[in-house]
């Protein structure tokens, strides 16, 4: 008995040692899977950002100008200030200060204003504009250098590239280069871009007015997704009797959070747009429609911190005497308030890059400043992303990129906040 | 202070065999120890109970015979545990084959979510004991027999093992551990989760497997210790107390931890 | 900005009832509030709340319907020159009336002789109608904010129920709170329903749903109203069915197999690492991968293919040679493996939460028994959770069908019914976006076609997700 036992034993063994190697061998390579699975996942996400990064850092370098211009009293009629052509007196400055004579069609001139921004003359018309006084004398203006020759300083356009296929000919590459050995152009951070507007000329576009216009929106959505989120969940998690009718509402938020995003877009065209005559493109309408996409989530998060506030804090508060009504919002709702504020926070940086549903309501469209008013026509950070990738200017495209960064540093921000709040207030219990 | 006692009453005299000798173990979970210097010697073909107070470490002495200590992250093992003269801990052995050779029971059944069938096939299958169909076929209704459930489960095999009750889960589980002809037979709490006819069933189950192997269980009923094992060990907060024969622990104790404890003063 | 004004002198003035009505309760009974059935502040908020509500609603009414209410009068009653107009003209007309009144910018349209002055006296009326509105909302908002409180204020006596009657408003805020989901749907499918019924008079479903030609814009001229062949939505449907697929074989094999990793495999430091990193992919915002996919991804692709083409051209396999030498940015692969890497995350997060919800149990009942961890979770914990993951999976396909922005920018316009993942193609949502973009008439079934694809996707990711939650749900049910 002793001995036919041993010997199954040794057959068992000798059994199980037979395929170790292969299993072993299948177990290697399973978490090899594993591993590599994780490991094209987060280079996806190194190389999504590190090009992110390499296509947009440039934009936060700004090439500008300075130059003094004479004005000169023949060319400004001072009745018609607006009627002056300052472009030209910049340039045919900085062509006397290159030491080029200009032919009798403007020839030149006219390619010196190709790589320098009308901007300049806007800004002297500007100031000429506010004091009349002076006219005939020499005023110094600073200004960007049109997109094309930053883009050449940057290194994107090339001298080697034929000259036929690019925008800029030699001879402009040479007064780039000279403008910039002599001191007239001068690199430095570009803060253009984040306190101007969006342009038609690349070198003048910013992100200010997206700025401003997806915090108006974000604060429309805010004010109306988090009460109506917070109390809708606390009623459904405090108050509420299970029954059919609270079962449907809580079927219907649960679908409503995968619901597609556009498909909000569509309801507020048909609804806020075309029947209760919300303006288009406003940070209100943004709000409204964000507000509705963002409720679930809101309701979501904050039924899950509400359902972590032990019962016995309620059994407490009730046992004192408090009513319902006072409990939760005394004690229940305080204590799952960082749980809520997290799950709220969260719910809005992802309002922050939503895009399609915006697309719908009209907010496509070329807005050149900040938004006026709640009412107004607005743009916001990922639908300028939209516009701009979509412009054909190559320096638009840096610029796309230089805009990705701004919205990703404020998804970084707010997500911060909700992991410090998250980690501050941990289980207090 | 350890009192060895190998000779037993019951009905098949265990050999002198030690079929487990662990000498010095301590476990740490983290910077927590949970065993202090326990040295046990199990013998062959009997049942061998462990008893103690929750907590006091009898599970975590289970694991380190099967090596399951290792599946838990932070777990630290210290000490010999032989296994018919070897060290289940030596690098050359590998926990694959230990746990082959050991199998285990568990406090709640918890049988795959698959069919009878597939449950009592999964070790067989996996470490290649049966190759052929009717092979497979054979050992599963000589495990389900051996385990007492055959006659109940025989025209259901296809069937989802989760929708047996309580006991005959258990029974399931105890049949696919011995699907594979372990050499020992590990049983932690099996029966807590079960109704006295349950239990009574397992019981009789556990009599009649050990002619056949090494079991060690542990327990939380004194009754079901003195019902079912031939040798009882006791522990307290980590440390083995107590050990010998059941007849001499139930009624003869050396230790007065032991006494409260089988008297119920404590635990 | 009157409504700004008044809601703010409303708040004011219930505040003040607030203090008032507390004053009296406290009164009533010599200052000692145990005499009262309710806590002092609930007999004011009782005050406050009737001065306040019925007033603020009459406001925001007047602010939120005003401008359509002064609409509706200007337009009942026409002058005779303005009666002669078409309806389209007319709509011009008052539309130009109202903003001329409100000094904003008319429209380009030339009015002249009768109708200049009609023009002038509707002006003259707008304004006039719209004074009349604002003040008569304000006076009737005094009104109402003076009659909740000479309803409310006798009301307080010491045995007055404040606080029920306080509960029971804030009860009927929660209540409208959490209807404002069901009316968002109720919203959702209302709308999509009567919009894509308009669309389907011109329309008919069957053409719309089985038809094999998209070209919407060649239906704009009126006399093609009914010329529906161009509303067959097939091709939109294939392409947004082929790109779905090229997603999930990205996602559906990295996501799951991270999951397992970090569910079953990595050390707690790295499950702590990596997590957080999933994360960040999954908050990248879409019209980011968008914006990749376009223009890192896209020509990447297409000089791939280009040169392996430049290889084969000339060789046996000239013919493929040629066609992948052609190849363009916009195929099918680009946007829908963009779309994959976007729902790697997704995937792997609910698949984590899945698996991690299989009982610990079970892996130590498969591991005691020899069992290899991937034999662990290849032959327990994996068939265990496979319902959960099944439905983490069909949630992934939901949104990879609703995913907009991706394919808005990476995908192309052409409506191909074909499965070649080189190949452009278009989908549903790309549609959407393009018909209702761009300045046009609300009303050309151009735009409403747009309604008509929105209840599709609506109602196929819904289906999707009903069937999924119900799944998770259920699975949830088992281990808990
Ligand atoms: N995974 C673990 N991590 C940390 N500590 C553990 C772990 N498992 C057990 N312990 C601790 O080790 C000690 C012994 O635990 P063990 O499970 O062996 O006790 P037990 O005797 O089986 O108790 P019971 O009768 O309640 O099952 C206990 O103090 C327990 O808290
Ligand atoms: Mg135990």
């Amino acid at each position: 008995m002793t001995e036919t036992s041993l010997s199954a034993a040794q057959t068992l063994r000798k059994t199980v040692e037979a395929r170790l190697k292969v299993r072993h061998a299948q177990e290697t390579r399973f978490r090899a899977y594993g591993l590599v699975a994780i490991f094209i996942a987060l280079s996806f996400l190194a190389v999504l950002l590190g090009r992110i990064v390499t296509q947009g850092y440039s934009t936060f370098v700004e090439y500008s100008l300075t130059v003094p211009v004479y004005i000169d009293p023949a060319r400004v009629d001072p009745a018609d200030i607006s009627g002056a052509n300052f472009d030209l007196m910049i340039a045919d400055q900085v062509l006397a200060r290159l030491g080029i004579k200009d032919d009798d069609f403007g020839t030149q001139s006219s390619k010196v204003m190709d790589i320098l921004s009308n901007d300049l003359g806007f800004q002297l018309l500007e100031k000429v504009k506010a004091s009349p006084a002076l006219i005939g004398k020499t005023v110094t203006v600073t200004g960007p250098v049109r997109a094309d020759g930053a883009l050449y300083y940057k290194g994107e356009i090339k001298r080697s590239t034929p000259e036929d296929e690019r925008k800029l000919d030699n001879a402009q590459l040479g007064w780039l280069d000279r403008m910039k050995a002599t001191g007239m152009v001068s690199s430095g951070f570009n803060s253009g871009f984040l306190t101007r507007s969006d342009s038609t000329e690349p070198e003048q576009a910013g992100v200010w007015g997206a700025i401003v216009g997806s915090t108006m929106m974000l604060l429309v959505t805010a004010l109306l997704a988090v009460p109506i989120g917070v109390l809708a969940a606390t009623y459904l998690e405090e108050f509420a009797a299970r029954n059919r009718w609270t079962d449907i509402i809580e079927v219907n938020i649960n679908n409503l959070a995968a619901v597609p995003s556009i498909v909000y877009g569509l309801l507020g065209l048909a609804v806020f747009i075309n029947w209760l005559h919300v303006p288009r493109s406003s940070p209100l309408l943004g709000g409204l429609v964000l507000a509705l996409m963002a409720l679930p989530t809101v309701i979501i998060a904050t039924r899950s911190a509400l359902k972590a506030v032990p019962p016995s804090i309620r059994e407490a508060a009730l046992g004192v005497g408090a009513s319902k009504t006072q409990t939760v919002f005394h004690h229940v709702l305080p204590l799952a308030m960082p749980g809520v504020m997290t799950g709220a926070i969260l719910s809005m940086a992802h309002a922050l890059g939503e895009t399609a549903p915006l697309l719908m309501i009209g907010m496509v469209s070329f807005v050149p400043g900040v938004p006026e008013g709640f009412t107004g026509a607005a743009t916001v950070l990922p639908v300028q992303v939209f516009i701009w990738e979509n412009a054909s200017e190559r320096a638009f495209h840096e610029r796309t990129a230089g805009a990705i960064m701004v919205l990703l540093v404020f998804m970084i921000v707010m997500n911060l906040a909700a992991i410090l709040l998250r980690r501050r207030f941990e289980r207090r219990w | 202070m350890i009192h060895q006692s190998d000779e037993g009453p019951g009905p098949a005299t265990p050999g002198d065999a030690i079929k487990i000798r662990a000498r010095g173990i301590n476990v740490f979970y983290g910077a927590k120890q949970a065993l202090f210097d326990v040295s046990l010697d199990v013998p062959e073909k009997s049942v061998t109970a462990l008893i103690g107070p929750s907590g006091c470490g009898k599970s975590t002495f289970l694991r380190c015979i099967n090596r399951m200590n290792d599946t838990i992250a932070g777990t630290r093992v210290e000490g010999r545990v032989e296994l018919d003269g070897e060290d289940v801990n030596d690098r050359s052995i590998d926990p694959v084959v230990l746990r082959a050779r050991v199998g285990m029971v568990f406090q709640k059944p918890n049988p795959f979510p698959k069919t009878i069938y597939e449950n009592v096939a999964y070790g067989p299958r996996i470490h290649g004991i049966a190759t052929t169909k009717p092979e497979l076929d054979a050992i599963v209704e000589k495990s389900l027999k051996r385990a007492g459930l055959w006659s109940e489960v025989a025209d259901r095999l296809q069937q989802p093992g989760t929708g047996l009750s309580g006991g005959q889960q258990q029974r399931l589980v105890i049949a696919r551990a011995i699907a594979v002809s372990p050499e020992v037979i590990l049983m932690d709490e099996p029966c807590s989760a079960l109704d006295p006819i349950a239990t009574a069933r397992i019981e009789e189950l556990i009599d009649e497997l050990r002619n056949q192997y090494c079991i060690v269980i542990v327990t939380h009923s004194m009754a079901q210790a003195a019902r079912v094992s031939q040798k009882t060990a006791f522990f307290h907060m980590g440390k083995l107390v107590e050990a010998g024969a059941t007849g001499d622990i139930f009624t003869n104790p050396r230790d007065g931890r032991t006494q409260d404890y089988i008297t119920g003063r404590f635990g | 900005m009157l409504t700004w004004v008044a809601l703010l002198a409303l708040a004011l003035f219930s505040g003040a009832t607030f203090f008032a009505a507390r004053r009296k309760a406290l009164a009533s009974v010599g200052g000692r509030p145990v005499g009262l059935h309710s806590l002092p502040g609930y007999y004011g908020g009782y005050v406050a709340i009737w001065v306040a509500i019925p007033a603020a609603l009459v406001l925001l009414a007047a602010a939120g319907f005003g401008g359509r209410l002064e609409a509706g009068l200007l337009r009942a009653t026409p002058a005779p020159s303005v009666q002669a107009l078409d309806a389209q003209q007319r709509d011009v007309f008052f539309d130009d009336a109202v903003s001329l009144s409100e000094g904003r910018q008319a429209s380009e349209s030339v009015y002249e002789g009768a109708l200049k002055s009609a023009l002038d006296s509707a002006v003259a009326r707008a304004r006039h109608l719209k004074s009349q509105i604002t003040y008569g909302a304000l006076a009737s908002a005094l009104a109402l904010a003076c009659a909740g409180a000479g309803f409310a204020f006798p009301r307080i006596r010491p045995d007055f129920r404040a606080r029920n009657r306080v509960e029971g408003w804030i009860a009927g805020l929660f209540i409208l709170c959490s209807v404002t989901a069901v009316l968002t749907t109720v919203g959702i499918v209302g709308s999509l329903i009567w919009e894509s019924w308009r669309f389907f008079q011109s329309v008919s479903p069957i053409d719309f749903l089985f038809g094999m030609d998209w070209d919407p814009q060649i239906a704009m001229r009126a006399d093609q109203y009914a010329s529906s062949g161009a509303f067959g939505a097939v091709p939109l449907f294939i392409g947004t069915f082929l790109i779905m697929i090229i997603a999930m074989l990205v996602a559906a094999p990295v996501g799951l197999f991270s999951a397992i990793y970090l569910s079953e495999y990595a050390s707690p430091l790295a499950r702590a690492v990596v997590k957080p990193l999933l994360e960040i992919l999954a908050g990248v915002p879409t019209v980011v991968y968008g914006f990749f996919a376009a223009l890192t991804v896209g020509p990447l692709f297409r000089e791939f293919f280009n040169g392996i083409g430049a290889l084969l051209i000339g060789g046996g396999l000239d013919g493929l040679g040629q066609y992948l030498s052609q190849v363009q940015n916009q195929m099918a692969l680009v946007a829908g493996a963009v779309m994959g890497v976007m729902l790697i995350p997704f995937v792997s997060s609910l698949s984590d939460d899945i698996i991690n919800a299989v009982p610990q149990s079970l892996r130590d009942g498969s591991l005691a028994m020899g069992a290899t961890r991937s034999e662990t979770v290849k032959k327990v914990v994996l068939p265990a959770a496979l319902p959960g993951i099944m439905a983490a999976l069909l949630l992934a396909v939901s949104r990879a069908v609703g995913e907009t922005m991706i394919v808005t920018m990476a995908a192309g316009l052409q409506a191909k019914a074909t499965i070649n993942p080189l190949d452009t193609v278009t989908t549903v949502t790309v549609q959407i976006v393009t018909l209702l973009t761009g300045d046009q008439e609300f009303d050309s079934p151009k735009t409403l076609a747009a309604f008509g694809l929105g209840l599709t996707l609506f109602a196929v990711t819904l289906t999707l997700n009903i069937i999924a939650l119900r799944i998770v749900q259920k699975y949830r049910e088992q281990y808990d």
